[in-house]
């Protein structure tokens, strides 16, 4: 399964080279190589550290890192070593070795959560801890300055810069909340979801059990408003809302959660103009004003043009895409972060995006499986928050650069060029793999000879 | 929690299918009419990419190629176009090639844009085989009903007439195809195929503010009174509704009628019109105002629109396949006004296509042919995609009447007292028989100057096979200045002299 997914990254990768120059691309030994040596130690650390656990997550997650690689490449080459196309300037010559050492730096990661944690329960300890630490995390951006913090040229306050360095800190803060989330309410679940009284038939709960909901709805608007991230928050709070509901199985979590989530946004859009242009980019994304907006102090439009671009070049994709190589992808401003599945949307057609995005589904359907199986009710919410975290993420980001929901900011799972997203989903499946390694152990055999045993029988 | 998980995971299948759903819409549904949203900075850039087929003029005298793509001499500009539009014939040819640029295409180009940039549904197969075979994608080439010889006449006799705006269109009156359409004054389609938009706009600017409206194609876009050429649809009304027996009936043609409301109509140069009782036939070929504003009355507004409406005016929707704009005649139920109407004054407006159309009529036993500019569309492979079959666009008179009037028309060149006569009946073409109808309007909308010249015809009267509509804005009298435009249309295109 492994070294199929090696195998389809090796020939994805010599087919860009193909359809860039006809030529077979110069770093296909280098790259290939050490992709493949990537993947080879994190089989070893498996079968070492987790042997029991699913055997299909990794082969999964080594397909989709493998194809983000092909294609921020393709994005390098474009208009470079004279091949076809415009260069793309955010991107460096450099950019494809820097993404191939993230993931070996993600994989380290991996065996690093593998070896480490032995039993996710042993997390439970740290609940607040690093709850602590993820909100820290969270916080810092929004108190740096400006030029630590804001992604040039996108408002967006959410990482720290340091020389030619940056890191988001609230990726890493997505695993520690999780962890707390998930600490906090197996401790909390009973109180959570028995107390209350009936009213038109939905449980409600006690307004001082609400506390908690409401610090995670306070923090994911502050996110919103301070670092201007939505995506983020509403990845938060879905993630929260979502555990909540395993934990307790009432409806009225649910209910409240997407309320209180609606009127955020409704109020952050009229209070907040640049959440507002996220709703009039999607309800008018083709109208000439939007398109060929330039926004200045003095003007006040909304720019569609990345959204509508990415969406010409799917629509040049069409069912079968251009092939690697042959599309033209660099049309799209920052393709290569948030823009990543248009680009392979133009490339690989809607077949393609059809099978990735089918792989993504996979890769959740066998976390959510880890939760099921898993015996102890921390692993389960932990497993099925952040399975359903990435259903979510893929869910706001694939839906917002095609137009389904509002676009937001936010980096596609394992696909999108950058370090700290890479580390965070690798780290992510390391867990995972851990509650299924631990779910899927076998009992430990009884020992055969126990001595001597004296029969009691009762008269 | 188990349930809850269930539930969770359903939730995550539902998120998933509605992300597959999407992009089958975008990728598979939207996909087309993306291509042709504002900004698609692709569809922009892969135009000029691969060789955007030719547009040929393949009637008499061709095949002669009037646009094509050539490969770009690369300047910073160009960026990745690798072929730029030409148009080696320029100016000549603009009211039918139109203008293919960076922001947008008029014209043939535009019209038959699916086919010249190759995204017609129907070349698709030709385009996966050349993706199979690594040849380039190329698009397919428009032949055109236009004759190269009738084409070339008809701009250089506008041209040579000294800078009067004036419109020309030559058809087939037993087809409709179209052999020549030219408009003066004209541009030059070159001057917009440049790939730096900053240019483009600046020529673009300046091009649409020069009075004489070069970019307006004159031919079918733009309508002028007809004058006295529209006697020859209110003969056929008469003849027609039976209320004038025939060419051979007597007409009062007294010089000055007095009209109904009180008002005096006179004949041009208050003519005596063969003393005052000419047969209809006498009155045509001289031109009498009175007799025919007297046929106008006894048809009526009603009729008389209603004859213009089967010979094709006021319809607003015709295409060649550029959008053609209707010629006017207004539903008048006055009877001053109607006579003032039936001399072609008054509100009627014409295109100089709709001239030509009435001839044809005419020409062709009454049957309006459907005019048209496609003869075929071609695959880079050479197979046929597309080819026009002609088709009757309305029954303007019967064959009976179309001969009749056609019989008068060929008196206004034979005839030595014919308004023609000198200038397109034998001591201008010799033996070659045309039959016309002149006409000199007065042009209230342009005020000052001279009237309106205005001439249509059909040659050879005996086996017609081309019908011409001219109109010289401020040319003077219509066989003065018009007739001769036409002739030399006629001969180019017939090949005598």
């Amino acid at each position: 399964m492994l070294a199929f997914a090696v195998a389809v990254v090796l020939f994805a990768y010599a087919n860009v080279g193909f359809g860039l120059n006809g030529k077979l691309p110069a770093g296909l030994a280098e790259y290939g190589l050490a992709f493949a040596a990537i993947v080879l130690v994190a089989h070893f650390a498996v079968r070492k550290l987790a042997p029991w656990a699913d055997p299909l997550l990794l082969p999964l997650a080594a397909l989709l890192n493998g194809l983000g690689i092909v294609m921020i490449y393709r994005l390098q080459e474009s208009g470079r070593n004279g091949n076809p196309g415009t260069q793309i300037t955010t991107i460096s010559s450099s950019t494809t070795a820097a993404q191939v050492m993230y993931s070996a730096l993600g994989v380290a990661a991996f065996v690093a959560v593998l070896f480490f944690i032995r039993e996710v329960r042993v997390l439970q300890r740290y609940t607040y801890t690093l709850g602590a630490i993820g909100l820290i995390l969270l916080a810092i951006p929004a108190v740096l300055p400006d030029r630590f913090s804001e992604i040039p040229g996108t408002g967006a306050k959410i990482q720290i810069a340091i020389g030619g360095f940056t890191i988001q800190p609230e990726q890493f803060a997505e695993l520690a909340l999780a962890v707390f989330f998930a600490g906090y309410l197996v401790a909390k679940r009973d109180v959570l979801a028995l107390a209350g009284r009936r009213f038109l038939g939905i449980d409600l709960p006690r307004a001082r059990d609400l506390g908690p909901v409401l610090i995670a709805w306070g923090v994911s608007l502050l996110l919103l408003v301070f670092e201007s991230d939505i995506g983020t928050s509403a990845l938060f709070f879905g993630m929260f809302v979502a555990m909540m509901y395993i934990a307790t199985q009432r409806t009225s979590w649910l209910l409240i959660g997407i309320l209180l989530f609606i009127s955020g946004a409704y109020l952050a859009s009229k209070l907040f103009s640049h959440v507002g242009a996220r709703f009039t980019e999607w309800l008018h994304p083709f109208t000439s004003a939007n398109v060929f907006c330039n926004p200045t102090p003095a003007a006040h439009c909304v720019s569609s043009y990345q959204l509508v671009q990415g969406l010409y070049g799917m629509g040049v994709g069409g069912i079968l895409g251009t092939g690697l190589g042959h599309g033209q992808p660099y049309f799209t401003p920052l393709v290569q972060s948030d823009f990543i599945m248009t680009a392979f949307g133009e490339e690989l057609g809607l077949t393609g995006l059809m099978a990735m995005l089918l792989i993504f589904g996979l890769l959740v359907q066998r976390g959510l499986r880890a939760a099921v199986a898993a015996r102890d009710p921390f692993s389960k919410l932990l497993a099925g928050g952040l399975a359903f975290a990435i259903a979510l993420q893929v869910f706001i980001i694939v839906g917002g650069v095609t137009r389904l929901i509002p676009l937001t900011g936010i980096t596609t799972p394992f696909l999108s060029q950058g370090g700290s997203s890479l580390l965070t989903t690798w780290a992510l499946v390391a867990l995972l793999m851990r509650v299924s390694d631990t779910a899927r152990r076998p009992a430990p055999q009884p020992i055969q000879d126990e001595g001597m045993t004296q029969v009691v029988r009762a008269g | 929690m188990n349930r809850a998980l269930f539930r969770l995971s359903l939730a995550c299948l539902v998120m998933f299918v509605l992300l597959l759903v999407n992009i089958n819409y975008v990728q598979g549904f939207e996909a087309s009419s993306l291509a042709g949203k504002p900004g698609n900075a692709r569809t922009f850039d892969q135009q000029f990419q691969y060789q955007r087929g030719s547009i040929v003029a393949d009637g008499t005298g061709g095949p002669l190629t009037i646009a094509d793509s050539q490969p770009v001499k690369g300047d910073s500009t160009s960026g990745n176009a690798i072929y730029q539009r030409h148009y080696p014939h320029g100016a000549m040819y603009a009211p039918i090639t139109g203008y293919d640029t960076i922001y947008g295409a008029t014209g043939i180009e535009s019209a038959y844009n699916k086919y010249l940039a190759g995204t017609s549904p129907s070349l698709a197969v030709h385009n996966l085989i050349s993706l199979l075979t690594g040849k380039a994608k190329q698009g397919a080439s428009v032949n055109l009903t236009v004759s190269p010889k009738a084409q070339k006449a008809a701009y250089q006799s506008l041209l040579d007439d000294g800078g009067h705006q004036a419109a020309v269109v030559a058809l087939n009156p037993s087809t409709g195809a179209i052999l020549a359409m030219a408009s003066y004054p004209s541009y030059d389609p070159n001057l917009l195929t440049t790939f730096d938009g900053a240019k483009l706009n600046k020529i673009d600017k300046q091009l649409l503010a020069e009075p004489s409206q070069p970019l307006l194609n004159r031919a079918i876009n733009q309508t002028y009174p007809p004058g006295s050429s529209f006697k020859i649809i209110t003969s056929s009304a008469g003849f027609s509704t039976g209320k004038v027996a025939g060419p051979q009936a007597t007409i009062a043609a007294p010089q000055p009628l007095t009209l109904p409301n009180g008002n005096s109509l006179n004949n041009d140069a208050d003519e005596d019109c063969f003393g005052g009782h000419p047969q209809v036939i006498q009155a045509f070929l001289l031109s009498c105002n009175t007799a025919f504003a007297n046929i106008g009355m006894k048809v009526g507004g009603p009729g008389l629109q209603s004859q213009a409406n089967k010979f094709g005016w006021n319809d607003s929707n015709l295409t060649i396949p550029m959008q053609v704009s209707p010629s006017v005649i207004p539903r008048i139920a006055d009877k001053s006004l109607t006579a003032i109407s039936s001399i072609g004054q008054l509100d009627d407006q014409v295109t100089p296509l709709q001239e030509a159309l009435d001839a044809a009529a005419i020409a062709n036993h009454g049957k309006v042919m459907r005019p048209y500019l496609l003869q075929s569309v071609q695959a880079p492979d050479l197979t046929t995609l597309a080819a026009t079959t002609p088709s009757v666009l309305t029954q303007a008179v019967s064959s009976q009447v179309a001969s009749e009037v056609g019989s008068m028309m060929v008196q206004v060149t034979q005839n030595p007292q014919g308004t023609a006569y000198q200038t397109a009946g034998p001591p201008a073409v010799g033996s070659l028989v045309i039959a016309g109808k002149t006409g000199t309007a007065e042009n209230t909308v342009s005020g000052a100057g001279l009237d309106d010249a205005v001439f249509t015809c059909y040659a050879p009267a005996n086996n017609p096979q081309i019908a011409v509509g001219v109109i010289v804005k401020g040319g003077g009298f219509g066989a003065d200045a018009a007739a001769p435009i036409a002739v030399k249309i006629i001969e180019a295109y017939l090949g005598v002299h």
